[in-house]
């Protein structure tokens, strides 16, 4: 049923971006063209794909952008998901599913369009032993439609109902991926999610998005269905349009040593970076190799060394170690004692004391 | 986003939706017909809308829409059922009108969103609990459940998993397995007529 032809964009159906349809009646026709699509709670996900973002290393805004609408809890480069030249795609995981919905085929502040779709593939089924009443992290959004159509025709009772059954649950969770290798992949076997992604992760702040949005216009909701949603809680809807209700969630990130740190840096300055460092390392090394090395004979106790301290940033360092390595030089330098010059016409010119700085 | 002018929301809306209806008995043309039920079935996923589906009859066009040679027109009325069927009333009305039977044929659809959205369905519409609804449970149903908790699609392992842990009982599970070897279900009819013998 799936499609895995590798196509760009085709590696399933429903991330493949469909021809708006143009030939719609005008009083059903909606503010933006879209295509013909229906959108059911099997489509949603809190995982969203965004495919044919231009390669100018721009994750880190991208993902700044999509926090807009809500805390993330994940995000990868999908490095082996086919896509187009120069073209990258990503996968941005948010806290609840609300926040996945208000983000779809919206422009970035460069400008640039590219297509975001719904990823449920990507999420896992997580049963609680409590089997009279289901309630799973897979099968959450299910019931928390249904509890949101009770909601809001206000029927407390089953609210209640399900207050008491919580709190009699058991909170141990079976994994139920069968038929899956490795039983932390939420991915079919055919396709695990460690084949795509590279190695970026991070976790969002405790900010949990209440905003809802309510129907767009009366007309076309083919493509995009907005609706008035809670959070997974039992509380209250708290109805706020959209635009009021736009908070930052901010994102920490996860730093591993291989990845940019805090700040953005490319790729190419981080490998001149690393080797400006090792070349530092070198010049360190075999310089105290011929400090030991030499016959000086110590007098006195050692001087302390300088110490290091770190700055918090790469080139800072690297300009202290220089300074540093300059000053061991000069304080260590010792004369030569002057020779003979009419013996050693050949030599090289005679070392001439440097002045300390 | 640019705001619309502040019309009374459940006038136009009623309007809109009967407008859309009567396109979709009116009109001849497939293309049209399609958007008009992909609008519905977008509507019905707000609650809001519910009364006026049900209203203006919705729920049993989409019914009948599942009985279309055209795939697309299956797959978006299936699409639509899926989402009113949270609804407890919206239920009762797919239970009372004999939708049981109309949604268990998109099963063995090839396409995979029409049977996403009837397993979908069917889980909804069993949600009160094992042995509310016996043709929810029938042993060929199971099967086949059975079987698509076996497959490579992840929507459709998880669905009829949460399907067979929720709606079936053990005994009931266990005797579709065993009874599985046997059964002929799930092959699908050819699609054209067989050539006619000289």
């Amino acid at each position: 049923m799936a499609s895995s032809s590798g196509e760009l964009g085709g590696l399933f159906d429903h991330h493949v971006q469909r021809e708006v349809c143009d030939t719609r009646a005008k009083y059903r026709e909606g503010r933006r063209p879209r295509a013909v699509k229906v959108y059911t709670i099997n489509l949603e996900s809190r995982y969203l794909l965004i495919q044919g973002v231009p390669a100018v290393g721009a994750m880190k805004e991208l993902v700044e952008r999509f926090a807009l609408y809500g805390a993330i809890e994940q995000y990868n480069a999908l490095d082996e998901y086919p896509a187009e030249d120069f073209t990258e795609v990503y996968l941005i995981k948010f806290m609840n599913l609300r926040s996945a919905s208000k983000r779809k085929d919206e422009q970035v502040s460069l400008e640039i369009c590219f297509h975001v779709c719904y990823a449920p593939e990507f999420e896992t089924p997580v049963l609680f032993l409590f089997p009279s009443f289901v309630l799973l992290s897979y099968k959450d959004h299910y019931m928390t439609k249904k509890k949101l159509v009770a909601e809001q025709k206000d029927t407390k009772d089953f609210i209640q109902d399900f207050h008491s059954e919580m709190s009699g649950f058991c909170a141990a969770a079976l994994n139920a991926s069968t038929g899956n290798s490795n039983p932390g992949l939420p991915y079919s076997c055919d396709l695990p999610l460690c084949y795509f992604s590279s190695k970026c992760t991070c976790s969002s702040r405790e900010h949990v998005d209440r905003a809802s949005n309510s129907s767009k216009d009366g007309g076309n909701h083919d493509q995009t269905v907005e609706h008035c949603y809670h959070s997974d809680s039992l509380q209250k809807i708290q109805v706020n349009t959209f635009k009021n209700s736009v908070t930052y969630s901010g994102i920490q990130k996860a730093i591993t040593p291989s990845e940019a740190a805090d700040r953005f840096m490319p790729r190419t300055t981080q490998l001149q970076e690393r080797k400006r460092r090792r070349e530092d390392d070198r010049k360190l090394e075999t310089f105290l190799e011929a400090s030991t090395s030499s016959n000086e004979v110590m007098i006195g106790p050692l001087l302390p060394d300088i110490p290091k301290v770190d700055m918090h940033d790469d080139s800072l360092n690297t300009t202290a170690n220089l300074i540093r390595n300059k000053l061991k030089k000069v304080i260590s330098c010792v004369p030569k004692p002057p020779e003979d010059k009419l013996k050693d016409v050949h030599t090289s010119p005679p070392f001439k004391q440097r002045r300390r700085i | 986003m640019a705001q619309k002018p502040k019309v009374d929301p459940h006038v136009g809306r009623l309007g809109y939706l009967q407008a859309l209806v009567t396109e979709f008995q009116e009109t001849e043309s497939q293309d049209a017909k399609e958007q008009v039920l992909a609008n519905l079935a977008n509507f019905a996923y707000d609650p809001n809308n519910y009364q006026y589906l049900r209203q203006l009859q919705v729920l049993d066009l989409f019914l009948d829409s599942l009985s279309e040679e055209n795939e697309t027109l299956v797959e978006f009325a299936i699409g639509g059922l899926c989402n009113l069927c949270p609804d407890r009333a919206n239920k009762e009305h797919i239970l009372q009108a004999g939708g049981i039977p109309l949604i268990t044929n998109c099963l063995s659809s090839p396409n995979e969103e029409t049977v996403l959205s009837a397993v979908t369905t069917l889980i909804y519409l069993g949600s009160a609990g094992p042995g509310c609804h016996p043709e929810l449970t029938a042993l060929p149903v199971v099967q086949c459940m059975l079987r698509f908790s076996l497959s490579t699609n992840t929507r459709l392992r998880n669905l009829a998993q949460i399907f067979l842990e929720d709606l079936c009982s053990p005994s009931q599970v266990a005797e579709a397995r065993s009874r599985q070897a046997h059964s002929a279900l799930g092959i699908p009819l050819p699609r054209t007529a067989a050539p006619e013998q000289c």
